[in-house]
């Protein structure tokens, strides 16, 4: 049997890099891309020879084919993370055309790129399971994050819409939805408050756990979705929240 | 003089976009029958001047405005026509939309690009100009035609129903940033009997069946007509609906009570 292999879109750092990871531990052959081709080189580099690294803009179709074909010459595609996400803080009345097509662009419509090119791959591949980072915040309302909520609610449609067309295709589709985690984009804006580690143990505190996420708990989610034991699993949105989901109706 | 002071939007004045024909236009004639003052707004300039008149067939005021609302250029012009010529803005509704069906793997990058301008950051774009005026009058309400389709998975809307949700989303944004002097909400139809739907029927092997069977699965047994969604459009933009704020109201014949 040939290796299973899987993209990791975002796979440079964070939520992404544990999941490229976790894929590998595996046994998964995983193209780690990411915006940053540095990153993505180092990760491979520690992940060993399961790993190849990708310098992909997930905006830019042309790499996005790039990056499908190199799955496809590695021997097909069977799992794709879709875990490249940027964030902005800013008001709808004060976020700036360039910010709102930032995230709009990198968030909603990097992974419709993504899709579109792997979908068929995973078709031709036997069927494979698609999971994208969603975020508590596609659920709720988080003022100042107006682009970030409107591209992870819209994301989670585009989703729903992908696996219900390629459900009979053998192809899953789901939504991770982690509320704050210690690694990736929390930490890193949270490393810009005055005093990170007060407004960490906050958040946590609101969290019915009391604790933040991990990105263990990501990475566990992900290998779940992207495995025959949730075959049954398809345009659902787990949410990896500590409870948080509980509280809305 | 006593005059009538028991009309739902008298005093007001409402950006409509998307007014020249089907929802926008009801809703312009509707408002203006309740008072208010119109800037139709629309990309059809023909369209629009008819439901400039409709609108002063009923006694009302309005203006058209030429704006293609994917153009930010033409969305601050059209917020300003409003100010211009009625000295403020107190109800936006963004109802100006374009539908284009297909599936994700076939959707095309410009496809895409185009319904997520037009359907999702025209919105955000039009919010972000309109706000500032509503907060600097006497608040305001911004309604937001979003679909049946933002909220649910389906077959065939991949860009589109991607929009609409974001829209959904970005309604609550507006509802909780601006509580206090700004209410915004969504409307979201289900099937509505407008021109462009029934060309869309008009396609199918067997239109009056596909008309029939759609209205054998509503509740209501019956499609929407552009009345029924500018009620709910007069309501959000009234004070009858001065406590509701960030929600989302199906016009849709009862189908949302399946899920």
């Amino acid at each position: 049997m040939t290796e299973r292999v899987a993209i990791v879109a975002g796979g440079a750092s964070g939520l992404g890099e544990a999941v490229a990871h976790g894929l590998a531990e595996r046994g998964d052959h995983v193209l780690v891309a990411d915006i940053d081709g540095e990153g993505a080189r180092r990760v491979a580099k520690a992940i060993g020879e399961r790993a190849q690294a990708h310098e992909v803009d997930i905006r830019v179709d042309a790499d996005v084919e790039r990056l499908v074909e190199a799955a496809g010459a590695a021997g097909g595609l069977h799992s794709l993370v879709l875990s490249a996400a940027v964030e902005t803080r800013a008001s709808v009345v004060d976020c700036t055309d360039d910010d709102w097509q930032r995230v709009i662009d990198t968030n909603l419509k990097g992974p419709f790129l993504c899709m579109r090119r792997a979908i068929p791959l995973m078709v031709r591949s036997g069927g494979g399971g698609v999971v994208a980072l969603g975020s508590v915040l596609g659920s709720i309302v988080a003022p100042q994050y107006a682009a970030y909520c409107a591209s992870k609610t819209a994301l989670v449609n585009l989703c729903k819409q992908a696996a219900i067309e390629h459900a009979p295709d053998g192809v899953r589709v789901n939504v991770v939805s982690p509320s704050a985690c210690e690694a990736g984009l929390f930490m890193q804006v949270t490393a810009m408050a005055p005093d990170p580690d007060a407004v960490r143990r906050m958040v946590a505190g609101n969290t019915p756990m009391k604790r933040l996420g991990t990105a263990a708990d990501v990475v566990n989610a992900v290998v779940f979705l992207t495995s025959e034991q949730s075959s049954y699993i398809s345009g659902a949105v787990i949410p990896l929240d500590g409870g948080m989901a509980a509280r809305r109706s | 003089m006593p005059v009538a002071t028991d009309r739902l939007l008298d005093g007001r004045a409402a950006l409509i976009t998307g007014a020249a024909s089907g929802q926008g236009r009801a809703a312009s004639v509707l408002f203006a029958e309740q008072g208010a003052s119109i800037c139709v707004a629309d990309i059809n300039d023909e369209g629009s001047k008819e439901t400039v008149a409709m609108v002063e067939a009923v006694g009302g005021k309005a203006v058209a405005v030429h704006a293609d609302v994917s153009d930010a250029d033409d969305v601050g012009a059209m917020v300003d026509a409003c100010v211009d010529a009625f000295g403020r803005l107190d109800v936006l509704y963004n109802n100006a939309a374009v539908q284009m069906s297909g599936r994700l793997v076939d959707c095309t990058e410009d496809q895409w690009d185009v319904t997520i301008g037009t359907n999702l950051t025209a919105v955000f774009r039009t919010c972000r100009a309109a706000i500032p005026r509503m907060l600097a009058g006497d608040g305001g309400s911004i309604i937001s035609t979003a679909s049946v389709l933002g909220l649910i998975g389906s077959e065939g809307y991949a860009a589109y129903g991607a929009a609409k949700a974001g829209l959904v989303a970005l309604t609550r944004q507006i509802a909780v940033e601006f509580g206090p002097t700004v209410r915004a909400n969504v409307i979201a139809p289900g099937s509505i009997d407008t021109p462009r739907f029934r060309k869309v029927a008009s396609e199918m092997p067997d239109p009056q069946g596909f008309l029939d069977g759609l209205a054998a699965t509503i509740p209501l047994h019956r499609l929407g007509q552009a009345d029924d969604v500018a009620g709910i459009a007069l309501f959000l933009a009234s004070d009858l609906s001065s406590y509701t704020s960030g929600a989302v109201i199906p016009a849709d014949g009862g189908l949302a009570a399946y899920r």
